[in-house]
Formats: C-alpha cells, sequence, structure tokens
C-alpha cells in the first residue's frame, strides 16, 4: 500500500529533523539564538507594557490623577474642622493628603504620604481596593497603633522587619511596619492620617486631594472654600504615557539589538546545519522525493522551531523581566516620577509578536537558505572551490547591502523629525556596519597575509588559517561588532551625561544647605537678625505650576544678587543675557526641554497666563535642566509676585559664613519650625543625584551586558562549529606532527586577529552611536544638550573583557578537542 | 625501523568487546617496503594507527626507531610524527589556505628538515612544477595526492606509513602514482608501510603481509 501524502511528507520532516537528534549542540546553538533574542525582546516588552498599564491606572498616593488640589494660601495647611466642614457639605470627592520628609536615625531620607482610608472616593482605589489589592487589614491601618506601609525594596534598603518601628533622627518611631508592594506606591511610606498627624505633630493637612468632579461641582466647591484656601487645578496630571515614550522607545530600540543578535546565532547555527545537512537533503532527492515535500518539510521545520523557540523564549523573557523591572522602575521614576509596580502580566500581543518575529527571523535564517539550496542541482560540482566563492560571493553580497543600508542612513539623517527615526538611524548605521565587516576583515586579513609574505611557513600557515575560518566566524563577528558598537555608543552617553550632571551639579548646588518646608517663612528666616552671624546670603525661591503646549510648567522666581543666580550657566544665550534678565527687561530664562521638546528659540517671546492676563516674556536664554521632564522657565522673583500674586515658596537655599558649622545653621532651622529630613547639605544632594543617576543607567548596563553575552553565545556557537566541521582536518595536522599547542594557536590567532579587528572598527562605530545619541536622539528623547567626552576607558574596557570572553570561549573549545580529537584520529584514513 | 610485539587492540561494540588485534608481531627493517593487505574491517588501518601513535595498544610494545610509543607522551608522539614519521592518507587533507609550494614544504619547516635540492627533485619527478603557485582546490585529485606524496617525503622521514594512498585515483593514475611513490620513498631513504586491498598496488613494494582475523601472515589465508 502506497503511504497517504501527509505520511510521506511526515516521513521526510523526521527525515530533516533526525539531523538535530545526532547533532545535538546544533539545535541547542539554534534554541539559544531563538530563546536570547526573543526572551530580551519580550522581557522589555512585558515591561513596557506592564508600565503602561502602570500609568494609566489612576492612584490616589501620588495625588497624580487628583483633578483639584485645595491648599492655604498663607502655607499654615488646612485645618481638620475645614475638611469636615467640605464633607459635610456633601463634597464627598474630597480626601486630606499629609506629604513629609522625614530622616531615619543615619540620615537617610524618607517620604511619608497619608490620607483617610475610609474618605477616599469612590473609583479611586476605595478602602476595599487600596489594600485588598495588596491583601492587608486595611482596619488595622486607621486605628491606633496603626501600621506604615513599606515598599518591600525599600524596607529591604532600610533594613526594616514585618511589625518593626523603624526609628527617625529624633527618635520618633514609626507605626510597626507593614511589607507589601502595590501599584504607583514607589518609594514612599504610607500610613493613615491621624498617624502621620501625630507622628510629625501637626494639626493640618498638608492639602485637600479632590476626585473626579463635573465643573459645577469644582465651582460651588471654590465657592465654599473658607478665605485661606484655594482650589487649584492639579497642573501637576501627567501624561506619563506622552512623557516617558521616549524612554519605552528607547528600551524597544535596545531589545531589537539584542534580537537581531540573538538571530546572529540562529544564522550561525543554521549555516553548519546546513552544511551538515546537504547530503540528506541531496539523498532525499535522490531517491526521489519532490522539491515541493522537501519545502513543505522545510516550513514545517520552520514552524516547530518558531514555536519552542518562542515558548522558551518567552519563558526565560518573563524571567529576565522580572530581574530587569527593579532597574526600568528606578529609571522611570527617576526620570519622570511615574511609578511602576511589580506584578508583570504576559499580553497575547506580546506572544503573537514574538512568534511572528521569530517566524520572519526563522524565514530569513533557515527556511530560505534550505529552498535556495533546493533550487540548485541534485549533485553538486565544484567542491571545495565553490565553497570559497560563495564565502567571497556572500561577502561582497554584504557589502553591497552595506552600502544600501548606508546610502539609506544618510537619506533618514536629513528627514530626521522623531525619535523612532533616529532610531531608525541607528539601525541602519549599525547594520550598514556589521554588513560591511565580513570584507572589511578579509580585505584586512589579506594585507596581513601580504605583509608576512616573507615570514617562516608555519606564521603564515596560522595566519592564512583566517581564510578557513572566516566565512564560520563572519556572523559572529557582525553580532560581536553590533554589541561592542552598542556598548561603547552607550557607555560614551553615559560617561558624557554623568560628567556634565557632576559639573552641572557643581554649578547649580553651589549652596551649602537647602531647605523646602512649608512650615517655614522664607524671607523672615534670611532677615532674621538672628541669624545674621552665621547666614552669609540666603535664595529664597518661589514658584508657580502651570500648563505651556499641555505639559506641567514651572516658573520660577529667582533673587538675581544671590551667587546662583549670577553664576547661572546658560547653555545658549543673547548677549549679556543674565544682566539684561535681571535688569526686569521682561526677559525669561527658558531649560533646554523648552528648547528641544517645545520648539523655543532665543528672542521668541512666550506667552504665560498671570494673574492679569497673559503676558509675553523674551526668551533670553536656555538653561541646561539635566533629567527634568518638564518645561520651566525662571523669571526673577520681584517680576514672578507682580505676575502670580499667590506663589508659594519653593525652597530656600543658603550659604553659611566661612568657618560656621552646618550645625549651627540646621539649629535655627529646627528653631524656625523645619523638620529634621526638610532640609540637605550640599554634598548629600549631590551624593543623591549620582546615586539617582546609576541607579536610572542599571537597565541600560544590564541590557548592554546581555547583548555583549547574546554575542559571547554567538562566537562560541561559531568556534564549535569550526571544530566540529574540522575536526577531520585537526586530526590529519596531528598526524603530520602539529603539537596540541600549534593547534590552538591556529584556533587562537586569527579569531584573536579578527576580533582585534572588530574592537578596532567598533571604537569609531561606537563613538559615531555615541555622537548620535547625544547630539540628536537624546536631545529628541529628552530635551537637554551636553557635550560629548570621550574615552578611551570604555574601549579599553570592552577589549579587555572581549579577550576575557574569547579566552573561555577557547578554553571551551580546547576541552572539546581534547575530548574530540583523539577519537578523530583513530578514525583518520576511514571514513572521512 | 618499526617493531610491534604481541600487539592486542580491542575495540567495544554493542554486540560485544571485539579484538581488531590479537597479539601482532611485526618488524620492518630501514628502507624495506612493506604492503599490508587485508579485508575491508580487518584492522589494517587499526595496526597503521597504532605504529604512528595515533592510536594506543591494549596489549604489547610497539617501537619506532628504537623509541617505545608508550613511554611517550603528546608531545614526544608529535614530534615523532613530524619527524620520523610520515602518513599519506587516501584523503589527500592538504592546507586549503596555503598554496601547492607552502603545503609541500609544510611538514619539512615543522621539523625544520628543508631540503632545496630533494624539493625540486620531488617537484620535478611529480610533475608539479607549474602548479606550485596555486592552492589545493585549484588542482585535481591526482595532482593533489602528488602534493600530499611531497610533502610526505620532503624532509626524509625514516618510516611512510601509507593508508591506500591511491585508493582516490582512477585505475590507471594510480600506477603512475604508485609507481613514483615507491621510487621517491626509496630515494627518501624511507621504510614504508601501506594499507592496501589491491594486489596490484602490493606488487610494488618488498614484501606483502596479510591481515586476518587479528593476526599477521606472509600469505593469503
Amino acid at each position: 500500500m502506497r503511504p497517504s501524502e501527509p505520511e510521506r511528507l511526515g516521513g521526510v520532516v523526521r527525515a530533516l529533523l533526525s539531523h538535530y537528534w545526532r547533532h545535538r549542540w546544533q539545535a541547542v546553538f539554534l534554541l539559544a539564538g531563538l530563546v536570547a533574542g526573543v526572551a530580551l525582546w519580550s522581557a522589555v516588552q512585558i515591561i513596557n507594557s506592564h508600565a503602561r498599564a502602570s500609568y494609566a491606572e489612576a492612584d490616589f498616593v501620588l495625588g497624580a490623577q487628583a483633578t483639584h488640589w485645595i491648599r492655604s494660601r498663607s502655607g499654615a495647611g488646612v485645618a481638620q474642622a475645614d475638611y469636615i466642614a467640605l464633607r459635610r457639605a456633601g463634597f464627598r470627592q474630597v480626601f486630606p493628603v499629609v506629604q513629609a520628609r522625614v530622616s531615619t536615625a543615619d540620615n537617610t531620607p524618607l517620604a511619608i504620604i497619608a490620607t483617610d482610608l475610609l474618605a477616599l472616593p469612590e473609583g479611586m482605589a476605595g478602602e476595599g481596593d487600596a489594600l485588598g489589592g495588596a491583601n492587608l487589614d486595611w482596619l488595622a491601618f486607621v486605628q491606633p497603633p496603626y501600621r506604615a506601609w513599606f515598599p518591600p525594596d525599600v524596607a529591604r534598603e532600610l533594613g526594616v522587619a514585618d511589625g518593626a518601628q523603624l526609628e527617625l533622627h529624633d527618635g520618633r518611631r514609626l507605626p510597626p511596619a507593614v511589607l507589601a508592594a502595590r501599584e504607583q506606591q514607589g518609594r514612599q511610606i504610607f500610613m493613615d492620617v491621624g498617624a502621620a498627624l501625630a507622628l510629625l505633630g501637626r494639626d493640618t493637612f498638608t492639602a485637600l486631594a479632590v476626585g473626579p468632579v463635573s465643573p459645577e461641582v469644582a465651582a460651588r466647591l471654590a465657592a465654599a472654600l473658607p478665605a485661606d484656601l484655594q482650589l487649584d487645578a492639579n497642573q501637576q496630571r501627567l501624561d506619563l504615557t506622552q512623557l516617558t515614550a521616549s524612554l519605552h522607545t528607547q528600551l524597544t530600540a535596545m531589545s531589537l539589538l539584542s534580537f537581531a543578535v540573538g538571530l546572529f546565532i540562529v544564522f550561525n547555527a543554521v549555516r553548519f546545519s546546513l552544511w551538515y545537512r546537504r547530503p540528506t537533503l541531496r539523498t532525499l532527492r535522490l531517491v526521489g522525493v519532490s522539491v515541493r515535500a522537501l519545502a513543505l518539510a522545510i516550513v514545517a521545520e520552520t514552524l516547530v522551531w518558531s514555536v519552542v523557540g518562542t515558548a522558551l523564549g518567552l519563558v526565560a523573557g518573563w524571567g529576565i523581566s522580572h530581574a530587569l523591572l527593579p532597574s526600568v522602575s528606578a529609571s522611570l521614576q527617576n526620570l519622570y516620577g511615574a511609578v511602576v509596580g511589580a506584578e508583570l502580566l504576559l499580553d497575547p500581543v506580546t506572544i503573537a509578536i514574538a512568534w511572528g518575529m521569530t517566524l520572519i527571523g526563522l524565514a530569513f535564517a533557515l527556511a530560505w537558505p534550505l529552498l535556495l539550496q533546493l533550487r540548485g542541482p541534485v549533485l553538486p560540482g565544484g567542491g571545495a572551490s565553490a565553497g570559497v566563492l560563495a564565502d567571497a560571493r556572500a561577502r561582497r553580497v554584504l557589502l553591497i547591502g552595506a552600502g544600501v543600508l548606508a546610502l539609506a542612513a544618510v537619506g533618514v539623517y536629513w528627514q530626521m523629525a522623531s525619535v523612532i527615526e533616529g532610531f531608525v538611524l541607528l539601525g541602519l548605521v549599525l547594520f550598514a556596519a556589521a554588513w560591511a565587516l565580513p570584507q572589511a576583515l578579509a580585505g584586512a586579513h589579506r594585507l596581513l597575509g601580504r605583509a608576512l609574505a616573507g615570514a617562516p611557513l608555519v606564521q603564515r600557515w596560522i595566519v592564512s588559517d583566517g581564510w578557513a575560518q572566516l566565512p564560520a566566524l563572519r556572523t559572529a563577528m557582525m553580532a560581536l561588532l553590533l554589541a561592542l558598537t552598542a556598548n561603547l555608543g552607550v557607555e560614551t552617553l553615559v560617561g558624557s551625561f554623568r560628567t556634565a550632571l557632576a559639573g552641572w551639579l557643581d554649578q547649580r548646588i553651589g549652596a551649602d544647605i537647602y531647605v523646602n518646608s512649608a512650615q517655614l517663612d522664607t524671607r523672615g528666616f534670611v532677615a532674621d537678625p538672628d541669624n545674621a552671624g552665621w547666614l552669609a546670603a540666603g535664595h529664597a525661591r518661589t514658584g508657580v505650576t502651570l500648563r505651556w503646549q499641555g505639559r506641567p510648567t514651572k516658573v520660577y522666581g529667582l533673587d538675581t544678587t544671590t551667587p546662583d543666580t549670577r553664576a547661572l550657566p546658560l547653555a545658549q544665550a543673547v548677549p549679556d543675557a543674565l544682566a539684561r534678565w535681571a535688569g526686569g527687561e521682561r526677559l525669561i530664562l527658558a531649560n533646554e526641554q523648552a528648547h528641544y521638546l517645545g520648539g523655543l528659540r532665543l528672542g521668541q517671546s512666550v506667552t504665560l497666563p498671570t494673574d492679569d492676563g497673559p503676558i509675553d516674556y523674551t526668551v533670553a536664554g536656555f538653561f541646561h535642566d539635566y533629567g527634568n521632564p518638564y518645561y520651566q522657565f525662571y523669571l526673577p522673583r520681584e517680576v514672578l509676585a507682580r505676575g502670580w500674586r499667590d506663589v508659594s515658596s519653593t525652597g530656600l537655599a543658603l550659604w553659611l559664613k566661612p568657618g560656621v558649622s552646618a550645625e549651627t545653621a540646621e539649629t535655627a532651622l529646627v528653631a524656625a519650625g523645619v523638620q529634621p529630613g526638610e532640609w540637605f547639605a550640599q554634598g548629600d544632594i549631590k551624593r543623591l543625584s549620582m546615586r539617582i543617576f546609576d541607579r536610572t543607567f542599571a537597565m541600560t548596563a544590564a541590557m548592554n551586558m546581555l547583548t555583549l553575552l547574546v554575542a559571547g553565545a554567538a562566537l562560541l556557537t561559531a568556534l564549535l562549529a569550526i571544530v566540529h566541521e574540522r575536526l577531520p582536518e585537526f586530526a590529519q595536522w596531528r598526524a603530520l606532527g602539529v603539537t596540541r599547542r600549534e593547534l590552538l594557536r591556529v584556533i587562537a590567532v586569527p579569531l584573536a586577529l579578527f576580533v582585534t579587528l572588530t574592537w578596532l572598527a567598533a571604537i569609531p562605530l561606537g563613538a559615531l552611536l555615541s555622537w548620535l545619541l547625544i547630539h540628536e536622539l537624546n536631545v529628541m528623547s529628552f530635551g537637554w544638550s551636553m557635550p560629548m567626552l570621550w574615552s578611551p576607558t570604555p574601549a579599553l574596557k570592552l577589549g579587555l573583557l572581549s579577550a576575557g570572553i574569547v579566552a573561555l570561549v577557547l578554553v571551551i573549545v580546547l576541552s572539546q578537542l581534547t575530548r574530540k580529537l583523539p577519537q578523530a584520529m583513530a578514525q583518520l584514513g576511514s571514513s572521512q | 625501523m618499526l617493531s610491534f610485539r604481541g600487539v592486542v587492540k580491542r575495540y567495544a561494540q554493542p554486540e560485544g568487546e571485539v579484538t581488531v588485534l590479537g597479539g601482532v608481531d611485526l618488524d620492518i627493517a630501514a628502507g624495506e617496503a612493506v604492503a599490508l593487505l587485508g579485508e575491508s574491517g580487518s584492522g589494517k588501518s587499526t595496526l597503521l594507527h597504532l605504529a604512528a601513535g595515533l592510536d594506543a595498544p591494549d596489549a604489547g610494545r610497539i617501537t619506532v626507531g628504537g623509541q617505545t610509543l608508550a613511554a611517550m607522551d603528546d608531545r614526544a608522539l608529535a614530534a615523532l610524527r613530524r619527524g620520523t614519521v610520515s602518513l599519506v592518507f587516501q584523503q589527500f587533507h592538504l592546507i586549503g589556505t596555503l598554496s601547492v609550494a607552502d603545503n609541500i614544504r609544510f611538514q619539512a619547516a615543522l621539523c625544520g628538515r628543508l631540503d632545496a635540492g630533494f624539493e625540486a627533485e620531488l617537484i620535478e619527478r611529480l610533475g608539479l612544477a607549474t602548479q606550485l603557485g596555486k592552492y589545493p582546490h585549484q588542482l585535481s585529485g591526482g595532482q593533489q595526492q602528488r602534493v600530499a606524496i611531497a610533502r610526505a617525503l620532503l624532509h626524509r622521514p625514516a618510516l611512510v606509513l601509507a593508508d591506500e594512498p591511491t585508493g582516490n585515483l582512477d585505475e590507471r593514475s594510480s600506477g603512475a602514482v604508485m609507481a613514483l611513490f615507491r621510487e621517491l620513498v626509496k630515494a627518501a631513504g624511507s621504510a614504508l608501510l601501506m594499507v592496501t586491498h589491491s594486489r596490484d598496488m602490493a606488487d610494488y613494494l618488498d614484501r606483502r603481509l596479510w591481515l586476518r582475523e587479528g593476526r599477521l601472515h606472509d600469505a593469503p589465508v
């Protein structure tokens, strides 16, 4: 009986797949490439979609979604009686908020936020939801001795165990700790408003927050407020999705790079599986299997790999996303104040896209080369020369492709207007370089061969073996170039940013102490004759928050006479900008974000809504404002006070007289009603800023390292393939008297040569990448500029790391050789 | 030059241990050329591998040029193969990245025994003078085998071990190459142990031995 079509196809698929049973390492590498690519890409996708979901969740804790705030005009806070009166008048959307900064016994600053759980409006994480989500006993929160809700990572940092009462700087103790993670809590410690008032010794709330209300209710509420209270629309409400889009795009770009590097491993593995399967394919065709049946079998094989690779990749991606989430959360919170929760979700869209990308990748890497092989004659001709010619042809095709990509990159560069286009440009540059690399390596190798023409034969042999290795190493070198270039580019970006930030902090954080306290009468404090003995200068800043170009925008009033204002560094300015601005010429200073993201230019007018209607201010200069997602403007303090009569104090900078200790100033501040934790010494701010910076870029470093590891895996795959493919040849060399050391040299020297050339190529490319990142992408993404600082250190570090990877790979390869060579030598001459 | 005393070699097979060589005794004098015949799977190649130190016997003693192989470490064995023993296989295993000239000099360069006069003689007699600048993939099978022979003989090894050296060539080429091979081995002053299953090829050599059921015989059994 003749077998049916599916039976025949099943037989062909089994014959094709049986190859992997005999050559399991090839299956492992094929899977490793797929899994590495899918895992890194999906990890970022999981984090991105999770972060976006987090932004969408309204949350009372930050008050970011409150539609309005009720605040005291005098700064005295909101009396409990006023709050009760409003509730009794039927304003159920109003709830109290107490915010404070305290410091622990070892001076670690802590943010405390408190509200009345029983008063939260419905639909804004009501009583049940607020704690129910974290599966906590909410009744214990609202009754003495209360509970202090710590995010687990903060508790870990502070060494606070469940039920422990954290001691503060002044000996007070927080309520017993409860450790639980919840969306949007961030690094704040949450407690009931009664507990916070008792702890802080206050009888007023910081403010009242208002949940979603209609304009009519808002108008009635404003009318019902006592004289000292005012209703403000919440200008701080953020469109986090819009703000964080750049960062998510960057993460996605990095994950796509990882996916591409993963695909290089697949290409590698497939190349060798193809080489091994040529006889199988030939035999199948010789015994009468049609090209159509083989093509169908190849498609079936591709599907099998795509499903297995995607499934395992997603599982690994899930694990990686858990590991990376703290770093991404830190980046998001530090850059944008956006808080991302701890629960990750894998949505069907991510699964579908991962599978789709894997299929497309496999179609290029596996199915297409297999099908090309089918198109050829049943019996191959040309032998070894065909392989040499095919390699040269492949290099030429890649070089032509590189030229096309480079031209496209130039085209995109001139038209570039968005972050996504910027990343397309980076992708084109990176892949153009990667595709040009094999021909560049061949060229350099040829030159070296010519230079060694008169050298002893053994030396020439060792170097010339590079020609035999290049076809196998080609793909791995491209992957390595991508990883090294990305690492160098990003390292230079981060290094430049860190240096710029440190310099900027040194210039801007010139005062000795910074105070941020709602209780302090800043002007009175500076003018107080009792403080004249230690206080050299005080700069009380005032400010208002409004919306400009649809974004929350801060306008600060600066004292034009203080040292920090006089030395304010400007990135761009009209001539004599600071003096003219201080002279009251209705000039305004804007941060770089307003220039690069808001499109503002020097000399242009900014129209701001003052108490007396819209007023135009002319832009006199742009100042650096690293890490700020908002637009920001500076006006002289008097000008701000004229335009906005209810400005609030936003902080006080204090310069101490020479020889005065910080304790003297701190004693005076405490006497003026400032709580510990509401002031910071200059050094603490700088240290904290740099720590935040490093946390912010932790994710970048992690992704870079993973990409490099994937490239290392590609290198290992290629070398192991070389060893397996050339084992009979190596055995023959050993039979000719080649020692193990010489054999290792033959493998290692060309590899070291190619890795060194790739590393050298990555240095200028990395510089180009960092130039694009700093001067184009960074400006488009975040709106701030910085000088690019190129240092040889990252290149040297990466060189050493690459050498380490090569050494590790060689050790693995050598152990394989030691294990397999004796058998190969014993089989010499039999069935080679 | 080459001596086997009571050499035993066994292989583990799924169906149990198989004794390939069951106590082989063999002596080949300096300059002597011996053909080793036998059916496929009789252990001819195994014997050759043992003689080259590519594999180790389970029992017995093998000496090459008076040196006992069992007493030699990996480095000493490599030195033996590069200077004293030369191997010629059915597959030529030329180094694809080196020119024909460099392939010919390869083993002599490894052991530092280049002899320009003998090199010129080998090249001329093997008809390779016009091929020296080419690369192995540009040569025919017969030409590649001639290069492999030149490589094996240039440093005048004391012992040449050949495994079906003409097995990849057609009948006419085989005869010509074999005759030349025999002459050149003699010119190099080397002893030769050649595995073959062809009596015609064996006829070119001084002595014939048959390997059957793990033992050597002077005549076909």
